[in-house]
């Protein structure tokens, strides 16, 4: 099997061809070209296909990696060098991710040209869909920072533009405004990370990047008081902060579902979101050099349960759904933190699959029922059978209950959290990771089967909206008539991607055994492929590896690298003197995981099936508002942040601007440049006109005067002349 | 045997001819005679030359190439002359004046 560009690069430019034809001639196209959106996205899932079935089945080593780069721009001088290059950087990690985005991607296209159908802005809609698809495989495939912050910047545009999509409702300009300031706050920091990364490294290469650090170049002087790697790893992990929504510019995800849903799923599940994990992962190195995962286990702790606590009480389907995203990721970012680096992977792609699905759902219900208010859905399982088994897979997954993928990798996070924040001889304050990611997980199991109950089961409630429901839009632009809801039937669009997504909740794709945690194994072990694929960068194996020229081939056969070994019966093999204990952590975790799943599950079946506790609203009011508030989160960075602090330093440089500098800078350069201009009129005028520009003509009439007369237009006293001159030539020599 | 000196005296004759031709004549179709007769002169000088002096095909190869200068010199002259009859009905070299001014 051989790499070429040719055949890594169709998986990035197909979905960009497909947005450039639809930008430019998608309104010729039939149906707006939606099906060459879906078709691109196609191909670059075949090719993913090919690649991943290459690193899966030929059993690579797990440092094996495919990179050819080649120079962007040389502006070197000398000795100082300054050199861009880009390139593609491929190991097991990124053949895993590029599946999945495009695999999901995929799915979402399709179910997208169902929901989007007659709808005013489908073109549209379509343009900006395989971009931010193509952008986010280029994220992947990039093999620097470089180009990774370029097709982040591309992925904050389209999610701008998607959630916006119907710019004329005020809140969806708000919400999309408020999605790309908030993430710029995060990527100023990446870029300031990835500059003082190329001050230090002199590229910004992974490989590169990992040599330096195994080098000791991040060894050097402080920034700020705080050690340089440090600075960097902060740097770089605030810019992950902003794409992936933690703690506290977690503001605008929740605002994002504004947008169609399909776009929501996508900014959700496959792109968006996960790249702000997929750079803190990539960074892991330099995370662990720099000292910060505990932070990042603790911000990723906050995010996981306030996002939580919020959800609880939201009645909006897609404000519960946008508030379990913001959950997930804090998990991610725990299993980032606490050091469980392939299961946080494994946390990216089996959240992807179900948060997918479950939007994608929440689309098929509002697409049916044009209403996504809880309150007024109720009793939809008669109606929508094919949606209420993906969504009932799906909720089963995000809330950890065993057989399903959620169970498998956050609990493999949880279990290393507890191993983290109990066993690991850690400040113990760090103990408030474990606690608040298993409280997380509890509550998610709630308020997951509560949106379930609320959505699916009970009477149904679309009819008592009669009264108000009229002048109610929801998401797709439809007004809600309260008119009766179809019975859905199998359709290849708008069921089967949903169908598709639920097979892959099932836990032993991703685990190779049934329950995961090693319990109940199949095949013996033998599977565990994520975790044989998946580790951290070994930092020094990266030193001194030659570079691949772009247009270089690798051929599997020629490649000498240890293959890995598909035998190892404990996931944790290693010398790792502390394996038991983080092996008793694990199952201490699974059971406690297990019963708070179960736990949360039934107290919801209490409140909303059974009805024989009061639900939250009633019993608490007081945090309910707050919850309902989200913590006053927007406010305080509009009203006060903003409002009182931004607004007054910007009417203070108001008056430095127009007081101080236009009054006396300005005006003083206007006076000084009067003057000046006068004299040099009058040189204009006196030397330059007069002097310079008549004077010679003058001086050439002079000249004419004289040569009018040889010049006399007759060619034979030309002739003449001519003779005469070499005749007097003649009579020189002679003398 | 016809020495060196009556080449040239048939040459230098040739030339003061065409000489006069150029400057006396006001038919520029006859100037452009003189002007053959000139290159002919010439041509004369250098096969001659070429017979006696070096004794090599120089001057033989100078005087085609004179010939063939001469051909398309004579060419575009007289496709001039064409064009200034059509124009002013005249060959008379002093009408030339179009640029006079």
């Amino acid at each position: 099997m051989q790499y070429t560009v040719g055949s890594i690069a169709p998986i990035f430019l197909s979905p960009v061809i497909a947005f450039v034809i639809n930008a430019f001639f998608g309104r010729k196209l039939p149906r707006n070209g939606d099906w060459l959106a879906v078709l691109s996205i196609f191909i670059s899932f075949v090719f993913s296909a090919r690649i991943f079935g290459d690193f899966f089945f030929g059993q690579f080593a797990t440092d094996y990696y495919i990179h050819k780069t080649f120079t962007w721009f040389d502006l070197s001088a000398g000795t100082h060098v300054f050199k861009v290059d880009m390139g593609i950087y491929l190991d097991n990690m990124s053949s895993i991710m590029l599946l999945m985005v495009s695999g999901v991607a995929f799915l979402i296209h399709l179910f997208s040209t169902w929901y989007m159908d007659h709808d005013e802005r489908h073109g549209r809609f379509f343009v900006f869909l395989p971009l931010f698809t193509s952008a986010m495989l280029g994220l992947v495939l990039s093999d620097n920072l470089f180009s990774l912050f370029l097709f982040w910047e591309i992925m904050g545009f389209c999610s701008y533009s998607l959630i916006g999509i119907y710019y004329e409702k005020e809140k969806a300009g708000d919400a999309s405004l408020k999605a790309f300031m908030t993430t710029r706050v995060g990527d100023v920091f990446l870029l300031l990370g990835i500059v003082a990364i190329w001050m230090v490294v002199g590229s910004v290469n992974y490989v590169d990047i990992y040599a330096a650090i195994a080098q000791g170049k991040f060894d050097g002087p402080a920034v700020l008081g705080i050690s340089f790697a440090t600075f960097t790893a902060l740097c770089i992990f605030a810019g992950a902060m902003g794409k992936s929504a933690q703690f506290p510019l977690h503001v605008w995800l929740p605002d994002a579902m504004m947008g169609p849903t399909p776009g929501s799923a996508l900014i959700h599940a496959a792109t968006m979101v996960t790249a702000g994990v997929w750079v803190s992962l990539r960074m892991y190195p330099l995370m662990v050099l720099g000292d910060i995962t505990w932070f990042i286990a603790v911000i990723g702790a906050i995010t996981a349960f306030g996002a939580a606590t919020i959800a609880m009480v939201q009645t909006d389907i897609k404000a519960v759904l946008a508030y379990s995203t913001l959950s997930q990721l804090g998990y991610m970012m725990i299993g980032v933190g606490v050091g469980s680096y392939n299961a946080a992977f494994m946390h990216v792609i089996t959240h992807a699959f179900f948060k997918a699905c479950l939007f994608l759902s929440a689309g098929s219900i509002i697409h049916s029922v044009h209403e996504q208010e809880m309150p007024k859905l109720g009793g939809l399982k008669k109606y929508l059978p094919y949606t209420h088994f993906a969504m009932m897979c799906c909720t089963l997954a995000i809330a950890g209950i065993p057989f399903f993928s959620g169970f498998v990798s956050k609990d493999r996070i949880l279990g290393d959290a507890l191993y983290f924040g109990f066993m690991a001889g850690q400040n113990p304050l760090l103990a408030i990771v474990p606690i608040l990611g298993f409280a997380g997980a509890g509550l998610t199991a709630f308020y997951m089967f509560r949106m379930m109950f609320l959505t699916f089961y009970g009477e149904n409630r679309t009819h008592d909206s009669h009264g108000h429901g009229h002048g109610h839009k929801d998401d797709h632009g439809h007004h809600g008539h309260g008119h009766e809801i179809h019975h859905e039937h199998l359709d290849f669009r708008s069921n089967v991607p949903l169908l598709i997504l639920a097979v892959f909740t099932l836990g032993f794709w991703f685990a190779g055994n049934v329950v995961g945690q090693n319990f109940g194994n199949v095949f013996g072990g033998k599977n565990e492929w994520f975790k044989i694929l998946v580790e951290a960068p070994k930092v020094e194996k990266f030193v001194d590896r030659p570079k691949q020229a772009f247009s270089s081939v690798d051929t599997k056969g020629e490649i000498v690298l240890p293959h890995a070994h598909y035998h190892h019966q404990s996931g944790y093999a290693g010398p790792n003197p502390d394996e038991h204990k983080l092996h008793t952590a694990h199952v201490i975790g699974a059971w406690l995981s297990i019963f708070i799943a179960f736990s949360g599950v039934f107290i919801a079946f209490l409140m909303y099936i059974k009805k024989s506790v009061k639900p939250l609203a009633e019993k608490f009011p007081g945090i309910t508002e707050m919850l309902k508030a989200k913590y006053n989160f927007d406010h305080f960075y509009i009203d006060i942040l903003i409002k009182k602090g931004l607004l007054g330093l910007n009417r203070f440089l108001a008056w430095l601007d127009m007081g101080i500098y236009d009054r006396y800078v300005i005006d003083g350069m206007a006076a000084v440049n009067r003057v000046l201009f006068k004299a040099s009129k009058w040189f204009d005028n006196v030397v330059i006109d007069a002097i310079g520009v008549d004077g010679t003509g003058v001086t050439v009439n002079l000249f004419n005067l004289v040569l009018r007369i040889v010049q006399s237009g007759k060619i034979q006293f030309y002739f003449i002349m001519l003779v005469m001159v070499l005749a007097s030539y003649i009579w020189t020599l002679n003398i | 045997m016809v020495s060196l000196a009556s080449y040239l005296i048939i040459s230098l004759i040739l030339f003061v001819v065409g000489l006069v031709v150029m400057i006396a004549r006001k038919n520029i179709v006859a100037i452009l005679l003189g002007i053959e007769l000139i290159l002919n002169a010439a041509a004369l000088n250098f096969v001659a030359y070429s017979r006696y002096a070096t004794n090599n095909l120089d001057g033989h190869i100078f005087s085609l190439f004179i010939i063939v200068v001469a051909a398309a010199e004579a060419a575009v002259g007289l496709a001039i002359v064409i064009r200034f009859f059509q124009i002013k009905e005249t060959i008379h070299i002093d009408e030339a004046t179009q640029l006079r001014n």
